[in-house]
């Protein structure tokens, strides 16, 4: 064991009181797609004392690119990322104790998750569910760790409750048309710079070294060369609904969950989303051509292929997946398309 | 004069990394609106902005040589 994490404890800000810390924690990582896989194997190869995984999705031969924990094999057996990653992660190290689930990250289910959790690293591809993440570090006082990325462009952002504005306060609501990695592509080194600043976040949080925990977001742009550190202390809203004095968690109320609905007698599912979007439908519609997928459209609609679905989408962001009666499924595919 | 830079897919939709403008005086949100008046094609409709590299709100007020930046929150992970 010493000799294992050797290089680790040379390093002074961990030392071998840090490395006991390190052991002693629990981490919660939602998502093991490609920032997932790379936090993961990081936070395990560290020794971690438990990483909880969770993940709704299979893993797909366009993920082989950039989510390092997955082979072909994988790939060949459509194998839930969830149990995947365990596997993988299992062989890595032995002494971290891994636990896997294959699900959706709802709010009820994150509610459950976070009971005993240190820390919660964001490795999802989607808003709803980061607000969500949000809500419940804040209701559970759990620092959290942002991280994002979508072409040579990648942003992260450490959130300690009690002391530094959450991601409501600085994004006010949902935002819906962000870029995604299905729509816009992603290079490796995007999502290696994004794992860099969150395993890095999470080790300071995990030894408790609060001082060196970095307050500014951070975005850079890896193919424009372009960096920025944005300060945000000032964005600490004392009205904000996550983390101010009257706070409501209002992303753990379903009430404000993308609805999803199997529509009845037919192999369709319905998304709507909880505030009408205006999506630019002649926008959307190039970069999915671009991209290669199958894309028919009038004024009202566009209808996209899919492998075995089609997802016909609105321009006020309701959508109906035809060819599937999973509400998880069909969510996985709309928040692909539309973040 | 004030440097406006853009981050991502708004600097593709803008064309430059960064143009220059008088906004002096102006709030960010009349700035948005200038900048959405050149530049027909850009959504800055949910996009975080810096005023010389410190969070500001729509509202914030906007001074002779501060730099602004406008960056998207993007979802993928």
């Amino acid at each position: 064991m010493d000799e294992r994490y050797s290089r680790q404890t040379l390093f002074s800000p961990i030392g071998k009181a840090g490395q006991e810390k390190i052991r002693s924690k629990h981490v919660l990582m939602i998502g093991a797609g490609a920032l997932g896989s790379g936090n993961a194997e990081i936070l395990t190869r560290a020794g971690v004392g438990k990483l909880t995984i969770v993940d709704r999705d299979y893993v797909e031969a366009s993920n082989l690119q950039r989510q390092q924990l997955y082979t072909e094999r994988d790939v060949e057996e459509k194998l839930p990322k969830a149990a995947g990653a365990e596997k993988r992660l299992r062989k890595i190290n032995s002494d971290v104790e891994i636990e896997a689930f294959i699900t959706d990250a709802t709010p009820e289910k994150l509610e459950e998750l976070v009971q005993g959790v240190d820390l919660i690293i964001d490795a999802t591809d989607n808003f709803e569910t980061r607000m969500a993440i949000n809500d419940v570090s804040q209701k559970y006082q759990i620092p959290w760790i942002y991280g994002a990325c979508v072409g040579s462009f990648g942003m992260s952002l450490t959130i300690i409750p009690g002391k530094t504005p959450c991601l409501n306060c600085i994004l006010k609501k949902i935002p819906i048309q962000g870029m995604t990695c299905d729509t816009g592509g992603i290079i490796a080194p995007t999502v290696q710079m994004v794992i860099s600043h969150q395993a890095a976040e999470a080790l300071k949080i995990l030894v408790e070294d609060w001082e060196a925990v970095r307050t500014s977001f951070i975005s850079f742009d890896l193919w424009r060369n372009q960096y920025t550190s944005m300060k945000v202390s000032k964005a600490k809203d004392a009205g904000c609904l996550s983390c101010g004095e009257n706070r409501t968690y209002p992303y753990l109320d379903s009430e404000n969950m993308t609805k999803s609905t199997v529509l009845c007698g037919r192999d369709t599912v319905q998304i709507r989303p909880p505030e009408r979007q205006n999506i630019q439908l002649n926008d959307l519609s190039q970069q999915l051509k671009e991209l290669g997928y199958k894309v028919k459209g009038n004024p009202y609609l566009l209808s996209v292929e899919i492998d075995e679905q089609r997802l016909v989408i609105f321009n006020d962001g309701r959508a109906l997946i035809h060819g599937t009666k999973d509400l998880t499924q069909a969510k996985t595919i709309y928040q692909r398309l539309l973040g | 004069m004030n440097k406006i830079l853009f981050f991502a897919h708004l600097r593709d939709a803008v064309g430059e990394e960064s143009i220059m403008m008088d906004a002096k005086g102006k709030t960010i949100a009349d700035l948005k609106q200038m900048v959405l008046e050149t530049y027909k094609s850009v959504n800055l409709e949910n996009v975080m902005t810096a005023i010389n590299e410190e969070f500001a709100s729509d509202e914030d007020i906007i001074h002779e040589g501060n730099e602004i930046a406008f960056i998207p929150p993007v979802s993928g992970g």
